[in-house]
């Protein structure tokens, strides 16, 4: 039928230029190099190889969460604890290393967090509490729970042990940016070449879908919770060996840099879409940002405005961009 | 339906609306190149088309949602330009839309009104209803619908009915029904073309988008064809026209028989693939029992709403399944899951392609390969592996292999869509596979390659269970067909047997089968012997109903059984059929077969009533005439 043969025509071959602007990393990408090119015209400073291992370091305990908040979104969901989840975790971190060696302080925090998502995922997929409400309500315990396990003070008799999590170095590179960088390596892999990856994928595209086609739809919509809760456990493993202290209000607001950060990447909140390698753009771009407010001396009271604007200015930007490079 | 047979004068009337010219670009896609149209008022114009032929948006156009590019609308002799929908309502120009426009939350009367809601000042919600019952009675609808109650919670047919209402509350006098039937059950479709017949009558103008050519020539008083984007058959009398001149305009060629019936029967020697026995899932699947044996398709036939797509969803583990077997090789399958299903062997393409089966953000060949992420342990794709066997399934659809990599399955048209759903079940080599609705959405032309295909999975050995409602599609696909009608198997014949009318029969709820049980019951209590309704074809009958007061005349078959007269216990009575009682040689009984006939002159059967022997015979007249009046208020 020659309608068929009109529609199977294949579209006409773009130039290989036009065809990498069509993905969104690399427009995201694009726009972090633009972002720091603006700030190292705006502060010498900016490009210092020692500025640009303090930005690496601050990228660390964000970029962690955001892995977990990327799996998160991808399934259609959203983790609004991981934060308070972060504090909690930190705290029961602190009080573990009064008792027990390093490790297994670690790992007793790691636990605590995988369970707390595993509860919110469970919540959320068997009965069918909208994530939004569960995590907010789990953000609410957990960060109330944290002040009184710590007693409203912070645990400051942090092993010295600790440090070496963060500050040994690899061939000049710091631990946790080495960990940083394989965690984005393995969480990439797994997204794209395993079946759980894309399943992953496919329940937050179609969960009736993927439920059709056999897939074990409950086990990885549960799953992406458990990773952000573990994974928010291990950024504020980092956090509380760098300042040698455990906090309860440590991880405050974290949840919006990491939403920020996956949805600057190109996540869509719907599901189905993003990337890790998106994500952890977005991380840079958060960090960049803040950072360069801070080497201008722009008071910490007007950061959140201009973060605020550069976010949906650029989502706005990409937005109008992208229906243009898609014509 | 007094008013469907009317005739119509359409002649010497200036038309309502004429479009010339018209043409709409999408992206790279041509929708319309040069469209005309011409609508009178007080007829009902067919608009007709392949798949992507353009008449949904030419529809669209008409009713505002596109603007055009190039041509121009002529409204009541005014040429005019329609910015968005509020214009083309604010001209009287309404669409009854395929997905519909309704605000599911919102209760029926404040859908009906919604634009109201736009205006200023305060709802009167007591001038409201008036208002919806006025509109309602000039549908001949009183009462059909529930004002109070919230949409979401209302059938199909009637949120259609709603949105004809919404569009008769702007005192719409152009309505555009887009694929109105889609969704609905014969019994329903009736009730819709009585109330499109009122809307004509009133001297609306009515456009009548459609696939089913039966429907068009049942309603239609002039039909357009378009055919890529462009006008291809302008304004023809309905009458004129036969359908094989109407599909080759649709198709632009001659097509061959589309079913290609060489229905050599699966030897019944083949190993039953699948078996059901007493299949129970509430509400709606009551009791079903069937089986397929390898190599064969059998249909489900029924109205919607019988429980047809239920009872798959339940078989395949979609659906919880309290009571009954299922056996797929003669081992049981428990209701767990789909994944346990898929494991022993079944494929299941369900019936709504955008929400059920494709995943939109994955990748052509992703989406060909979803249903193996689950079906095979191992952690990594391993898409390479199947990537030889992926690109001889694309060749054998007819796809060049590089479409493989395309984004999104969201560029193809529906029926190659489909083809890589079927597809997708076919990577895993399944023993059973099972197709609810398998060409909804899809033009005729893609259906008979559809057809060509299923057959051939089937010669390769496969058992195919395909749930239609439409029944023409049913009889030229499959060697068998069960019948369920409200939940319940009811019968379970070679589709040999069967034609259009027995299967509406068969299927028809039990509402106009209560009447008919009703009657049988009466007659049989009355002379104290048995009475059945059947279907008769030379020498061989089809049991709709049977009710036996004495066992002594028990006929010999129950309702849904198939058998030739010799196999029952009164065959000298139906061989003659004569409106008198005929007496059993062998025990006596006395037996009157009457021909029953719908009030619209369709073969309804024939209803038959014995007598214990030695009984006084009732007159044969007064029995027949009580059969009759009981047929003329079906």
């Amino acid at each position: 039928m020659s309608m068929e043969t009109a529609i199977l025509a294949t579209p006409p071959k773009a130039s290989w230029l036009k065809s990498l602007a069509r993905r969104l990393e690399v427009r995201m990408l694009a726009l972090a190099l633009v972002i720091a090119l603006g700030l190292s015209l705006l502060s010498p400073y900016f490009l210092t190889h020692s500025n640009i291992f303090n930005m690496l370091d601050q990228s660390v305990v964000i970029g962690i969460v955001a892995v977990g908040m990327t799996f998160v979104i991808l399934t259609g969901g959203i983790d609004l604890s991981v934060g308070s989840v972060a504090g909690l975790t930190g705290i029961i971190l602190g009080l573990s290393l009064q008792s027990m060696p390093i490790a297994p302080a670690i790992l007793v925090a790691v636990l605590a967090g995988a369970g707390i998502g595993l509860v919110s995922g469970l919540l959320i997929n068997i009965f069918g509490l909208a994530a939004f409400v569960v995590t907010l309500g789990v953000m609410a315990i957990g960060r109330s729970l944290a002040y009184i396990l710590s007693g409203q003070s912070a645990i400051s008799n942090i092993p010295e042990g600790m440090q070496a999590v963060v500050y040994t170095n690899i061939l000049g590179v710091p631990s946790n940016v080495l960990f940083l960088l394989a965690l984005y390596a393995l969480a990439w892999g797994y997204l794209t070449f395993t079946k759980g990856g894309r399943t992953i994928y496919a329940v937050g595209s179609n969960k009736e879908a993927a439920r059709a086609a056999g897939l074990d739809t409950l086990f990885y919509s549960v799953l992406p919770y458990v990773l952000s809760g573990a994974l928010s456990a291990v950024a504020i493993t980092f956090s509380v060996a760098q300042i040698m202290s455990a906090d309860p209000l440590m991880g405050n607001q974290m949840e919006l840099d990491a939403i920020a950060a996956v949805v600057i990447g190109g996540a869509s909140l719907y599901g189905g879409r993003g990337s890790m390698i998106g994500t952890l753009i977005g991380v840079f771009i958060m960090v960049m940002i803040r950072n360069g407010l801070n080497l201008m001396g722009v008071s910490p009271f007007w950061q959140g405005s201009a973060i605020g604007t550069i976010i949906i200015v650029a989502l706005l930007v990409e937005r109008l961009l992208s229906a243009r490079i898609s014509r | 339906m007094q008013l469907l047979e009317q005739e119509k004068p359409i002649a010497t009337v200036a038309p309502l609306l004429v479009a010339r010219g018209v043409t709409k670009t999408f992206d790279r896609t041509r929708a319309l190149a040069g469209a005309d149209f011409e609508l009178r008022s007080g007829e009902v114009h067919g608009l007709l088309g392949a798949n992507g032929a353009g008449k949904s948006t030419l529809s669209k156009v008409i009713a505002g949602h596109y603007p055009l590019d190039a041509g121009e609308l002529t409204y009541r002799g005014h040429e005019i330009r329609l910015r968005n929908t509020r214009d083309a309502l604010r001209n009287g120009i309404a669409i009854v839309m395929q997905e519909t426009s309704l605000v599911p939350d919102l209760s029926v009367l404040e859908n009906i009104f919604l634009p109201e809601l736009g205006r200023k000042g305060w709802l009167d919600y007591p001038a409201m209803r008036r208002r919806g019952r006025e509109i309602l009675a000039s549908l001949g609808q009183d009462g059909g619908l529930p004002f109070d109650m919230e949409v979401r919670r209302l059938s199909s047919a009637q949120k259609q009915l709603v949105e004809i209402a919404k569009a008769l509350g702007v005192d719409a006098s152009l309505l555009i029904f887009d694929e109105p039937t889609a969704s609905l059950s014969p019994g329903e479709v009736e009730r819709l073309f009585d109330v499109m017949a009122r809307l004509r009558a009133s001297g609306r103008g009515l456009v009548f988008v459609s696939h089913r050519l039966e429907e068009v020539f049942a309603i239609t008083d002039r039909v357009t064809v378009m055919r890529e984007g462009r006008t291809v058959m302008n304004a023809r009398p309905t009458a004129s026209l036969t359908q094989a001149e109407l599909i080759r305009a649709m198709v632009g060629a001659e097509l061959g028989a589309i079913y290609t019936r060489e229905h050599e029967a699966a030897s019944s020697a083949a190993p039953v693939a699948l078996e059901v026995r007493g299949l129970a899932s509430p509400p709606v699947v009551r009791d079903c029992s069937f089986s397929v044996r390898r190599g064969e398709i059998l249909g489900l036939g029924g109205l919607v709403g019988a429980g047809r797509s239920e009872a798959l969803e339940a078989i395949f583990g979609l659906r919880a399944r309290p009571a009954g077997d299922v056996l797929v090789g003669g081992r049981p399958l428990p209701a767990e899951s789909p994944k346990k299903a898929i494991r022993a062997g079944i494929g299941f393409v369900a019936e709504d392609r955008r929400t059920q089966n494709i995943v939109p953000d994955l990748s052509v060949r992703e989406n060909l390969l979803l249903a193996h992420l689950g079906a095979h342990r191992g952690f990594f794709c391993n898409y390479k592996q199947r990537e030889a066997k992926a690109q001889a399934l694309m060749a054998s659809l007819g796809l060049p292999a590089e479409r493989l990599l395309d984004a999104s399955m969201l560029n193809f048209s529906g029926g190659m869509q489909q083809k890589i759903i079927i597809a997708r079940w076919l990577m895993l080599d399944p023993s059973v596979l099972i197709l609810d609705e398998p060409t909804k959405g899809v033009d005729i032309g893609t259906r008979a390659s559809i057809y060509a295909m299923l057959r051939e999975i089937a010669a390769r050995g496969v058992a195919i269970v395909v749930v239609s409602s439409d029944f023409e599609e049913l009889l030229g696909l499959c060697d068998r067909i069960v019948v369920i009608s409200d939940g319940r198997t009811i019968a379970d014949l070679p589709s040999g047997m069967l034609d259009e009318e027995k299967l509406t029969l068969l299927a028809a709820p039990r509402t106009s089968m209560a009447r008919n049980t009703e009657l049988l019951r009466v007659l049989a209590g009355e002379q104290d012997g048995a009475g059945f309704w059947a279907l008769i074809e030379e020498d061989k009958l089809i049991c709709l109903n049977a009710v036996v007061s004495n066992p002594r005349v028990d006929p010999g078959f129950v309702a849904g059984e198939a058998k030739s007269f010799d196999q029952t216990r009164i065959p000298i009575a139906l061989r003659q059929r004569e409106a008198t009682f005929v007496a059993e040689p062998q025990d006596g009984r006395a037996t009157l077969v009457v021909p029953m006939t719908s009030p619209r002159g369709h073969d309804l059967g024939w209803v038959g009533l014995s007598v214990p022997p030695g009984r006084a015979l009732p007159p044969a007249e007064t029995i027949r005439a009580r059969i009759e009046a009981m047929a003329a208020t079906l």
